[in-house]
């Protein structure tokens, strides 16, 4: 008893650990299955990042749509993140992290647009940032945003 | 030009491999480094530490425990008087100028520290019921001097709160595991100076008593009060049990007589 006493910061730790190994990764699959699956269902609507021109009268409506995503790490991957740097290297742990927050919000923009009509989605810009003020701070844990935005237009289909 | 979408199979942002298995190699090899440095300064500590001369340990003692309260126990100092008038007259222990302080606290302890000065808690003054227990304690204490134990686990302990403070951070989580390592490996070979300071203390006792009585007996009553072996893996101190069952084979080996303490109750309080 005394022993977990006198360790109970130690297991505290071990225990926040295992419960953002966990729940982080369970979290992370359920999650790709569903940005798959609606990548997926979503695959005929075209989405491109060039500027696009079209001719006179081919354009009916345009107008800015835009999806973000907050993902947060988890205890886990925070502890793997520390121990990455102090070594350096990949941060495979945040890798993740930052593809699903990139997909989620593309996923999002995207089921706005097709919400509202559109055809496509020209012009798609991403930006990232990171959120929660004290990101970087110890003991504190970081999000990171990904917001997308582009210009969705209709055509005229005559 | 014709649209024609595809789905990407796989995926190149993200890289492959287990979570855990990186964690193992990342931690594992910080673990690694960890006792290497812990290694490295254990054998330094080994190498100087007995070269350390004792007038610089007195000087440094002195000049780190000035502020420290210091509260005499005429009885206490008495046993300890006695103690060191029985040490060989070659002693190195003979050039320290030993003195006792009482601290006033609860904790069943006593302390070594630099430069000849033993601390004895109040705790463990309660605890103890005759004057051979007392003069055991303090042999034990004067043991620790004469391995130098308590400047070994000083310098070792101050390296690694270094060298743990400047890869990880002041006070990361990181840094309190590796912190707790440390502390294990530390503790495992703790619980080897204690033996043999006991085995000093045992030999002066009955140098200066011309028996062993009372070897044992602040042992067997603090067995009485502390838990099970299993808790002692990583503690300082091995378990009571333990030390009484050494203590008695080693009282049977050396053939030393066991004769009755000298009881003298409220003398010690």
């Amino acid at each position: 008893m005394e022993t977990i006493l006198n360790n109970l910061n130690l297991i505290v730790f071990v225990g926040l650990v295992a419960l953002g190994y966990v729940a982080g990764s369970s979290a992370e699959r359920r999650h790709y299955s569903s940005i798959i699956r609606r990548e997926r269902e979503q695959l005929k609507f075209q989405v491109m990042n060039a500027e696009a021109y079209f001719s006179e009268g081919r354009v009916g409506r345009a107008f800015l749509v835009s999806g973000s995503a907050v993902i947060s790490i988890d205890y886990f991957k925070r502890l793997l993140g520390i121990l990455r740097s102090i070594v350096g290297g990949r941060v495979k742990a945040y890798e993740s992290l930052v593809d699903r927050a990139r997909r989620e919000a593309i996923l999002r923009m995207k089921e706005q647009a097709m919400g509202k009509g559109a055809h496509m989605v020209v012009n798609l810009r991403l930006e990232t940032a990171t959120i929660g003020n004290a990101a970087n701070q110890k003991g504190r844990l970081g999000s990171v945003e990904v917001i997308a935005y582009g210009t969705a237009i209709t055509l005229n289909l005559s | 030009m014709k649209y024609t979408p595809k789905e990407l199979s796989e995926n190149v942002n993200v890289s492959g491999g287990h979570p855990l298995v990186e964690l193992a190699w990342l931690a594992g090899g910080l673990a690694a480094i960890i006792a290497v440095i812990w290694l490295g300064l254990f054998l330094v500590a080994e190498l100087v530490i007995p070269r350390v001369p004792i007038d610089v340990e007195i000087w440094a003692g002195n000049r780190l425990l000035s502020q420290q309260a210091h509260r005499d126990n005429p009885s206490v100092t008495r046993v300890l008087r006695h103690l060191l008038a029985v040490l060989p007259g070659d002693s190195p222990l003979r050039r320290y100028n030993f003195s006792v302080t009482v601290a006033e606290n609860d904790t069943v302890n006593a302390l070594a520290l630099p430069g000849g000065r033993i601390v004895v808690f109040l705790g463990l003054l309660k605890q103890v019921r005759s004057e051979n227990e007392m003069a055991m304690v303090l042999g034990h204490e004067l043991g620790h001097f004469a391995h130098r134990d308590h400047l070994r686990g000083l310098g070792r302990g101050l390296g690694v709160a270094l060298a743990v403070a400047m890869i990880f951070g002041r006070d990361s989580a990181a840094a309190s595991c590796a912190t707790n390592l440390v502390h294990g490996l530390e503790m495992r070979y703790s619980q080897r100076q204690e033996r043999n300071a006991d085995v000093f203390g045992l030999d002066l006792l009955v140098a200066g008593y011309g028996h062993a009585g009372g070897a044992t007996g602040i042992f067997s009553r603090l067995a009485g009060e502390s838990g099970g072996k299993a808790a002692y893996v990583l503690a300082s101190h091995p378990h009571p049990e333990d030390r009484i069952s050494a203590l008695k084979k080693m009282i049977a080996e050396k053939g030393y007589r066991i004769g009755a303490g000298q009881c003298s109750p409220g003398k010690v309080n």
